[in-house]
């Protein structure tokens, strides 16, 4: 084996080795002849014709490339190309300067390493050698191919073999090579087995996952509700509250007329008097009370009696818009003289 | 070449089934839960269990592997306990023997183990092949012709080919690794990935390659299935030769043949 090897395998590392050593002198001479300024970097300067670093790369990668493409042809005993790649490659290696030329002369030695060691395998098979292609092509006669056609497909792809193979090819072939099998028979179930336990985790897993999802969605609406109940009850409430106040008032003494503009504006809040403004028109709208114009063309509320209530949908109902302004807000305090509310804030009752 | 080169086989074979088997450090953690249990423990457990449960035991590790054994994958031992021994692990030895023996009694199959490192088992039928013009009606399985051609090509070139060999060489019987074909689908996956994980073949990086290159072997199943012998004659008839001829290949083919006739599979290599 080792015999073997050595005589197919030898001569790359002997002409690497050379090499190498050959790659030790170059740099060194050169190093000489510009010894008078910065060694190295100089030395660098000198070999630095990027036209001739990226020839000399070129040229090492088109030897590879060519190894790797023709490696069936090389591997042929007859074929010498492998020596000649050598040689090539010795010739480029007296210009290797840099660290990437010295790389792609290490692939190129991998690779000419591997087809030698292919090389040598093959002359290890003492007797007869066995040809891939020879068994294909009596491979394709046991397969039952139709060479008949031959003639006129290598006419018609310039030699190309090519024949027809019928479609039990395969089956022919694995009937030949049964007997070199003893393969144990596989057992089958004659109806087939029952469905496999997969089925049921996965359900389960589904049901654990759906399940919190449908608390999450729950959870959602429930807050909204609520949200929007609050805040209607607390529409609600204040409504109720006012109207309240309409009453104690208006029972207090039902003869005068209560100001509407006194009852609604809050001296000390702009925003709290809109907000009267806002909950008394609710008052207004359910008919619970109603507004009227005085003597002095100043409108009035007063709350509707319970009885007056049903009477109070027969009569003509009018909208009108109120606007205000906190400009508007300051004079009418001003003009009616308002020193306190009439309609007590919810906070400050709390309080 | 190949005797020299078969003591290395073993140490480099460990590799791929480290990286095809996937769960190679999974099994290697079940197995330490499971340590063989010794003769006297498998004594002990015995006088704790009826006849009857081990004789249950055992025709259900038979029916495992008949039914593992549908799709060619060898059963590990450490599924083989979890699944199906169980509880009556300490007596493992003892069912597995049983199991054997039933195995080969009622079915004529062989149960071997084709990996002592990793507790493989597979089975292997027992009843020689009725002579090569085999009068058997049924169905064949052009997948096997598939598989002959590559553990074919890998024994004549002397136990290792790369990748390329066998793609050209199926090639030229009009499979092309890169396209689908009709009875074959993705050739490409079936070579590397199904007959690997029947363990029919190993397919290993070669190392150092640019671009990555890789290279087949017989797998452990392989070894313990298929008759070299029988290829060589196959091959002789072929090339219309004497068998004799391709010298390495007969003597290779002839001393692992009394191994496996023998001694029974490759276990005991």
């Amino acid at each position: 084996m080792k015999r073997a090897r050595g005589g197919g395998d030898d001569e790359a590392p002997r002409q690497n080795g050379s090499a190498a050593r050959r790659k030790g002198d170059p740099p060194h001479s050169d190093g000489v002849d510009a010894g008078s300024d910065f060694g190295p970097a100089d030395l660098q300067d000198a070999d630095n014709d990027p036209g001739l670093r990226r020839e000399i790369r070129s040229k090492y990668r088109d030897l590879i490339s060519s190894v790797q493409q023709n490696r069936e042809d090389m591997l042929s005993p007859s074929n010498n190309r492998l020596t000649e790649v050598l040689e090539e490659a010795n010739k480029l290696f007296k210009d290797v300067r840099q660290a990437r030329e010295a790389a792609l002369d290490a692939q190129l030695l991998v690779v000419a390493t591997d087809l030698g060691k292919e090389k040598a395998t093959q002359l290890f098979s003492e007797g007869t050698a066995f040809d891939p292609s020879a068994f294909a092509e009596h491979l394709l006669s046991v397969m039952g191919i139709n060479r008949l056609e031959d003639e006129e497909d290598e006419q018609q792809n310039g030699g190309a073999v090519d024949g027809y193979l019928p479609q039990d090819a395969w089956h022919r072939v694995a009937r030949r090579a049964e007997c070199c099998f003893r393969t144990a028979p596989s057992f089958h179930y004659m109806f087939g087995s029952f469905h496999a336990e997969p089925p049921p985790p996965k359900q389960r897993t589904e049901r654990q996952r759906k399940a919190p999802s449908k608390d999450a969605k729950r959870i959602m609406p429930t807050q909204l509700k609520k949200m929007d109940e609050s805040h209607q009850e607390a529409t609600e409430k204040e409504v109720e509250r006012i109207l309240g106040y309409l009453k104690s008032y208006y029972q207090d003494d039902p003869t005068s007329p209560i100001s509407y503009y006194e009852f609604v504006i809050d001296p000390n809040s702009f925003s709290r008097t809109v907000e009267n403004i806002f909950h008394t028109s609710f008052l207004i709208r359910d008919g619970l009370a109603r507004l009227y114009l005085d003597n002095a063309k100043l409108p009035c509320i007063a709350p509707v009696e319970e009885g007056e209530v049903e009477a109070g949908v027969s009569c003509s109902r009018k909208q009108c818009i109120l606007s205000i302004s906190p400009k508007t807000w300051k004079e009418l305090i001003d003009a009616l003289d308002i020193k306190d509310t009439m309609i007590q804030p919810l906070n400050t009752q709390n309080e | 070449m190949s005797s020299r080169k078969r003591p290395s086989n073993p140490q480099s074979a460990s590799q791929p089934r480290r990286q095809t088997g996937g769960s190679a450090a999974q099994e290697e953690d079940d197995d330490v839960a499971f340590t063989q249990p010794s003769t006297s423990q498998v004594q002990r457990g015995l006088e704790k269990v009826t006849e009857a449960q081990v004789d249950q035991k055992s025709a259900e590790v038979v029916q495992y592997f008949l039914l593992k054994d549908q799709k060619k994958v060898p059963v590990r031992r450490a599924d083989l306990v979890k699944h199906v021994v169980k509880e009556h692990r300490n007596i493992y030895p003892e069912i597995i023997k049983r199991a054997a023996r039933t195995l080969d009694q009622v079915f004529g199959l062989k149960l071997v183990e084709i990996d002592p490192k990793n507790h493989m088992y597979i089975l292997v039928n027992n009843l020689e092949t009725s002579g090569d013009a085999s009068p058997t009606t049924r169905p064949t399985d052009p997948k096997r012709g598939l598989l002959f051609v590559i553990l074919s090509v890998i024994f004549m070139k002397g136990g290792v080919v790369r990748e390329n060999v066998v793609w050209n060489t199926l090639k030229k019987l009009r499979v092309d690794p890169g396209e689908k074909h009709d009875e074959f689908g993705d050739v490409k996956k079936v070579v590397t990935d199904e007959f690997v994980r029947q363990r029919y073949l190993e397919f290993q990086r070669i190392p150092h390659t640019e671009p990555v290159e890789h290279e087949f072997r017989w797998g452990q199943r392989a070894e313990a299935e298929v008759s070299k012998a029988k290829i060589l004659e196959f091959m002789g008839q072929l090339h219309d030769r004497d068998p004799q001829s391709w010298t390495q290949q007969y003597k290779e083919a002839h001393s692992s043949q009394n191994s496996s006739q023998q001694a029974g599979g490759s276990s005991q290599r």
